[in-house]
């Protein structure tokens, strides 16, 4: 079990840089993940926990202690890579067994603790086959008990479910999760998902370009995200942004002029979630261009004063049709700086004049 | 109105007709399969079909009566099996045919050529002194080696060969295949050249060095000129290999526990062992066939190679011992036709290590 730490962790290939100088605090038993669109350096600071690359700058420290120079098989880590990484020519118990060859463990006990492994991740009937011979879901199972046979300190997961289909992912979730309560192990994950972020970890770092834009709980990323970025990446459907002009407490957005006590002037970006809107009754009108039935909740697409609004009905009837005009509110706003993309915080978006 | 729906008649298509032209069709592409694979294999065929029957049947000239009453019988056989292939539609029926066949040509041979087999012509196995019994002091003069000498040099160079070879280019096409260092682009382009390079005008040079180095006339030099001239193309099958094997999984032994050198050998190495296969049997053939290089660099009797030993004994007899020469030729073929039969199987099995699916 680490805390793990990085200090000013940087990583460079040339004149191309990977990962921006980083700092960043795990504590022991947490289970954390690195949300970011692809390329953003996520895998990259993952490998380099691994020791699978060196930082070009910075120390990581595992448990107060730098182990930069410490070798990826000494570092007692577990990882699962995203393509499971299971060695073709051995058997699954073989492919489990593996890390204990090189400990310091008689034959039987590595038996037993690769049964053990099998059997947290419920692989116990598949031990003599060969991973050619398994589906996707199970061979990511006989990842995961390969990675944990050794007892890790630490747990690295490189988008462990974006191979599965989309029940499976399901599934594995809340077992990977469940695991991770159970073991205790600190836990990195590493994903372009959202929802899996959010869902599985404690915390969730959202990463752009090699550097971290925010770091917080799901629900901290949602209601208070820091950048234009944070609110746009996180929120299924995301979030409707519109540019605008603010000045004196007013903001003025396509054909609508809103009042705000919050403190802004310039471009600005106003941000409102299609779960935010309350259709039927509001100081708002809009019309119905296009709706979307999901089952249990509707996606409306509404021609409005500010714009194109997305907006979310939840339950399963849905009220309006094409063409309806109909009146709606706004109940959360956020507003950004068109500039530095940072939220404006404090303050509400009142009624319009 | 219904008079009008009534006239138009729903067409049926023919399947009889659509089945038979098919069948038609499906007939005459394998025959002319048959056909175009039958003569292309014939000038292929025939001359290995001579040796070996000269080779059992002949008696001091080349007599070729054995050859032609063998094709007589195989050639009809051929003829008739195509047909029942191309004819026979049944699975049970084409089987019993064909079992029937190969009984009757058996018989057929066995009564036509049986008579003349022996096995004189191979002598040289069990008579080393066969220089006795040639005309005079021509040629090499004095006496021959023991063909198994002969035998027994081949086999050193061609395994010494299959083992440097198999060893070198795996190590150096892992190499090349997972690091990046300075001069890997130049290193690569020079062994495409090297490959390209016709060993023969090397041959001075390669002489006079082995020369200097005390060398010469000893099995050792011509292995390493060898080995040498056979890696560039090995490195490159290997370093081809090595780059299909996919980089996380050693990652993940050396995560898993395992040292480079453990997890290069634990991992890594099974997934090329098809490669490895393909590249010492091509050095052990390589090694048996050799020819220019051991005429030129083997100076003594003692250490001549198969090559040079039947060499010099068609160069004696030629012209008087057909059948000799052509059993020698048999017998020295016959190991490259084991080995490769034995592989085969492995070879043609090659997989790329698939990890997921």
């Amino acid at each position: 079990m680490s805390r793990i730490e990085l200090h000013s962790v940087a990583k460079r290939w040339g004149d191309v840089t990977a990962v921006e100088p980083t700092d960043l605090v795990i504590r022991n038993g947490e289970f954390v993940a690195i949300l970011g669109p692809s390329g953003c350096g996520k895998s990259t600071t993952l490998f380099m926990l691994a020791g699978i690359y060196t930082p070009t700058e910075g120390q990581i420290l595992f448990d107060q202690a730098a182990v930069n120079d410490v070798e990826a098989r000494d570092r007692n880590v577990g990882i699962v890579f995203q393509s499971y990484a299971l060695y073709p020519h051995m058997t699954v118990r073989e492919n489990i067994g593996f890390p204990l060859r090189f400990k310091r463990v008689s034959r039987e006990e590595g038996r037993r603790r690769a049964e053990e492994a099998a059997r947290l991740v419920q692989v116990q009937e598949l031990m003599d086959r060969k991973p050619a011979q398994l589906s996707g879901g199970q061979q990511q199972r006989v990842a995961l008990a390969r990675a944990l046979v050794k007892e890790p300190g630490l747990l690295l997961l490189d988008e462990p479910l974006s191979n599965l289909d989309a029940s499976l992912r399901l599934v594995m979730r809340s077992e990977i999760r469940g695991l991770q309560r159970k073991l205790g192990v600190t836990t990195i994950l590493v994903t372009h998902d959202q929802i899996e972020a959010t869902t599985m970890a404690d915390r969730v770092i959202c990463m752009r370009r090699g550097r971290i834009e925010q770091i917080g709980t799901a629900e901290d990323l949602y209601h208070r995200p820091d950048s234009l970025f944070v609110a746009g990446f996180i929120g299924s459907p995301p979030i409707n942004l519109f540019k605008g002009q603010a000045s004196n407490g007013n903001v003025v957005v396509g054909e609508a002029i809103l009042a705000t006590s919050r403190d802004a002037s310039g471009d600005v970006v106003l941000g409102i979630r299609p779960e935010a809107v309350r259709l039927g009754e509001g100081p708002f009108t809009g019309r119905v261009e296009d709706r979307e039935p999901h089952g249990r909740e509707t996606i409306y697409h509404l021609a409005t004063p500010l714009g194109l609004l997305r907006a979310l009905e939840p339950g399963a009837v849905a009220r309006f049709s094409v063409g309806d005009l109909l009146p709606f509110a706004v109940s959360a706003s956020l507003l950004f700086d068109a500039g530095t993309e940072r939220r404006i915080s404090g303050g509400a978006l009142e009624v319009p004049h | 109105m219904d008079v009008a729906l009534a006239a138009s008649a729903p067409e049926t298509t023919d399947w009889e007709r659509l089945a038979a032209r098919s069948r038609l069709r499906r007939r005459t592409t394998t025959a002319l399969l048959y056909t175009v694979l039958l003569l292309g294999s014939l000038p292929i065929v025939v001359p290995y079909l001579w040796l070996f029957t000269v080779a059992l049947s002949g008696r001091v000239g080349a007599s070729t009566f054995v050859l032609w009453r063998t094709l007589a019988v195989l050639l009809p056989a051929l003829l008739i099996w195509s047909i029942l292939r191309v004819g026979i539609d049944d699975r049970r029926r084409l089987r019993v045919c064909e079992i029937v066949l190969v009984i009757v040509t058996f018989v057929a041979l066995a009564v036509l050529t049986g008579p003349y087999l022996h096995t004189g012509n191979w002598r040289f196995l069990w008579n080393a002194n066969i220089a006795d019994q040639l005309k005079g002091a021509a040629g090499v003069g004095g006496t021959y080696p023991s063909v198994w000498t002969a035998f027994g040099n081949s086999l050193f160079l061609a395994i010494t060969q299959m083992v440097l070879v198999a060893a070198v280019s795996t190590l150096a096409g892992y190499y090349l295949s997972r690091f990046d260092f300075r001069g890997r682009g130049g290193y690569l382009k020079g062994l495409l050249v090297l490959h390209a390079f016709p060993a023969m005008t090397l041959i001075i040079p390669i002489f006079l060095l082995l020369h200097w180095v005390g060398l010469l006339d000893t099995l050792t030099g011509v292995i390493l000129v060898v080995v040498a001239l056979e890696l560039p193309f090995a490195i490159f099958v290997m370093k081809g290999f090595f780059d299909a094997v996919p980089w996380d999984i050693e990652m993940s032994a050396m995560t898993d526990g395992a040292s480079r050198r453990q997890a290069f050998l634990l991992v890594v190495l099974p997934q090329v062992k098809v490669g490895m296969l393909a590249v010492a049997v091509f050095a052990f053939l390589r090694g048996w066939e050799e020819y220019v290089f051991v005429r030129t660099l083997l100076l003594q009797k003692s250490n001549w190679t198969m090559s040079l030993y039947l060499f010099w004994m068609s160069a004696d007899v030629m012209g008087t011992d057909y059948a000799m020469v052509s059993a020698i030729g048999v017998f020295y073929v016959l190991p490259s036709i084991i080995l490769y039969t034995m592989c085969q199987k492995y070879l043609t099995q090659m997989t790329l290590g698939g990890i997921k699916g």
